[in-house]
């Protein structure tokens, strides 16, 4: 069965509001942690050197309110680590800098780490009759605690991207592009290894056609749950998300009972800019099918970096 | 025929060497580079001799009339040297070189050499720019008295369409020589010197919004030597853009009007491109030559610099950008570095 999904909306994007909220959308779902915890890893998507106000990557001021949650709620001296794998295209050695991580850890006293560093354990799922094998860092599958901190936004490939697609980013493997040609398997995989505990989303500034101010924290205890709202916060009807659907043959999650408290979702899907028809996917590939056949004809040049 | 070899082959050598196949009396004969998938990109393009290390073309640069160079900014002066030793004619990706030590070298080994040395100053050859300069020139917008020119990007940190990290050279200060200031201000305050000729740096900041070694953003105010224009420079690598998006402008303020380059660039750019596109077809189908890379507008400078540069090669005459222009440019950006580190010397004191 889906499970509760907290919307609370902040007033205001200062440090003690977001705090608050953290606590309230992890009070609405009844989320307490288990007193013998000691070891916490939270996993923000930063999947490029985009700050949070572009809406691709998680805001340090939410990480910094789970942090202090986590202190209040486990004990100060509780082990937390802020962590992320390298991508194809991004090195977490430059974005925890550039994104304002590096400023996080030293003010909050936690360790970045990088997961790609760690030890990887080789893990095999089969989704959809394939086989797929993922290097799953360690340390995910050993914390006491592990919180997922995803973005709200759209992306060409899946539609969407939230909870379900930032566990993709903990694969270990910096190339994490070879999953790319089922990635919708790839998701739900990853997904059937890794449950993180809790999932908070960072919504203050979601990504549709453009950035947007939603002012929004969500909370669940499943990932599967949380994607099926925000789907429709993003004005996509969940059934219709490819990888969701595969997530509901496959028994990693289930949209029967899964249920909203706090704010409605209205609220916040009427400001988010929807992507229309010129930003689908579709449109993009027949775009760079075009410069081709443009090319072949006239013998023009493309830019090497359009072309690749 | 000039026969060329292209060493680099990043994203600008690519394109270096794919615009040098369109043009007419120039054969790419080699490329270098360390990336073997970039290599066998450039074989299956017809490159006859490949090589991994640029010293092996150059000491072996039998049938060799040219080189493009478009390595990380430390290479430079080492590549530059070899191959004007080798009695090589030279393009240059900007900047020359990371110090005014080693482009005073190369300005001496040209002169020495005879060799033509030509610098990838590609915002010169926008058709909004030239426009520009022309109409200063004639005196449209009376004297000069402020030139305000920005670049706003992604700088190191644009997407390519197939992830690819960025490269460490990029953040090491004695690699790259410098941040955003030398990556996109080298062009910045190079069209201020083309508008206004020689200057000196007044005013300078340097933002370090990323916690990186390098600097992200740049505000530069120049004045100029032969007249009392000033000029101020923006530049940043904070702005997330996505292409066709292009986030530069010059705007000339004369006393007796302006000019800015928003109105001389196209203004919907998938417009544009159609409209360019057609227009190309159009030409191929009644066999007149088409103009490469115009449905791209800023993408076409690097194709007409080139053009010029084999030219000037053809015809014996003087590369439009000179080894001194390139000298100068990094005259000044090193000036504008020390303003900054005297004032934080101040500020500590």
């Amino acid at each position: 069965m889906g499970s509760v999904v907290a919307l609370v909306r902040l007033q205001n994007s200062r440090e003690e509001e977001i705090k608050n909220s953290i606590y309230e959308a992890s009070s609405l779902i009844g989320f307490k942690p288990n007193s013998s915890v000691k070891s916490v890893v939270i996993k923000p998507n930063l999947c490029y050197y985009w700050d949070a106000d572009t809406g691709y990557t998680t805001d340090p001021k939410v990480v910094a309110g789970i942090i202090d949650c986590v202190r209040e709620m486990c004990g100060k001296d509780v082990d937390i680590k802020v962590v992320e794998a390298d991508a194809s295209a991004m090195r977490t050695k430059y974005s925890f800098p550039v994104l304002g991580y590096e400023k996080l850890a030293k003010q909050k006293k936690v360790e970045l780490f990088n997961l790609s560093g760690d030890v990887l354990i080789e893990k095999t799922v089969q989704v959809n009759n394939r086989e797929i094998t993922f290097k799953v860092p360690q340390i995910l599958l050993d914390s006491d605690l592990f919180i997922n901190v995803p973005k709200l936004k759209v992306m060409r490939a899946t539609k969407i991207t939230c909870a379900m697609k930032n566990i993709f980013g903990c694969i270990g493997t910096p190339r994490k592009v070879i999953y790319h040609p089922f990635l919708n398997e790839a998701i739900v995989g990853i997904n059937k290894i890794l449950r993180p505990h809790l999932t908070i989303v960072d919504g203050l500034v979601a990504l549709g056609r453009f950035p947007a101010k939603l002012n929004l924290i969500m909370a669940s205890a499943d990932p599967f749950s949380i994607d099926w709202i925000a789907s429709q916060i993003m004005g996509y009807k969940p059934s219709k998300i490819k990888y969701l659907k595969m997530a509901v043959n496959e028994k990693v999650g289930d949209p029967k009972g899964v249920t909203t408290c706090g704010a409605k979702i209205e609220e916040f899907a009427k400001l988010f800019p929807k992507e229309g028809l010129l930003s689908t996917g579709f449109l993009w590939s027949l775009q760079f099918q075009l410069l081709k056949t443009y090319k072949k004809m006239v013998g023009d040049i493309i830019p090497p970096v359009l072309e690749e | 025929m000039i026969k060329i070899g292209v060493i680099g082959l990043g994203r600008m050598g690519m394109l270096h060497l794919i615009n040098s196949m369109k043009i007419e009396d120039v054969k790419v004969v080699a490329a270098v580079d360390s990336s073997k998938k970039a290599l066998k990109k450039a074989k299956l393009l017809g490159v006859d001799r490949i090589y991994e290390d640029y010293r092996d073309l150059l000491n072996n640069q039998s049938n060799v009339d040219a080189v493009i160079i478009s390595l990380p900014n430390y290479l430079h002066f080492e590549s530059i040297k070899l191959a004007l030793e080798s009695g090589l004619d030279v393009f240059i990706e900007k900047p020359l070189a990371n110090t005014v030590k080693e482009c005073r070298e190369i300005a001496k080994l040209v002169k020495k050499s005879g060799c033509k040395l030509m610098v990838g100053h590609c915002f010169r050859f926008l058709e909004a720019i030239e426009k520009m300069k022309e109409s200063l020139d004639k005196g449209t917008i009376g004297r000069l008295e402020v030139a305000t020119i920005e670049e706003v990007i992604n700088g190191p940190f644009a997407h390519p369409r197939v992830p690819a990290p960025v490269s460490d050279w990029w953040f090491d200060p004695k690699k790259s020589g410098g941040g955003a200031l030398l990556d996109i201000g080298y062009h910045m305050i190079d069209l201020f010197r083309f508008f206004a000729g020689d200057a000196e740096v007044i005013f300078s900041s340097l933002d370090y919004k990323f916690s990186l070694p390098v600097e992200d953003g740049a505000i530069v105010i120049l004045r100029s030597s032969s007249c009392s224009a000033k000029g101020i420079v923006n530049v940043g690598w904070y702005q997330q853009t996505i292409f066709p998006k292009y986030n530069f402008r010059a705007i000339l303020h004369g006393n007796a009007g302006f000019l800015s380059s928003d109105y001389l660039v196209p203004r919907n750019l998938y417009f544009h491109a159609v409209k360019e596109g057609t227009k190309n077809l159009l030409r191929r189908i009644v066999g007149k030559r088409i103009r490469y890379l115009s449905y791209t507008y800023y993408y076409e400078s690097f194709y007409r610099e080139l053009e010029h540069f084999f030219d000037c090669i053809k015809r014996d005459s003087d590369p439009p950008v000179s080894v001194e222009d390139g000298l100068k440019t990094v005259e000044l950006i090193q000036q504008a570095y020390r303003l900054v580190e005297q004032s934080c010397m101040k500020r500590e004191i």
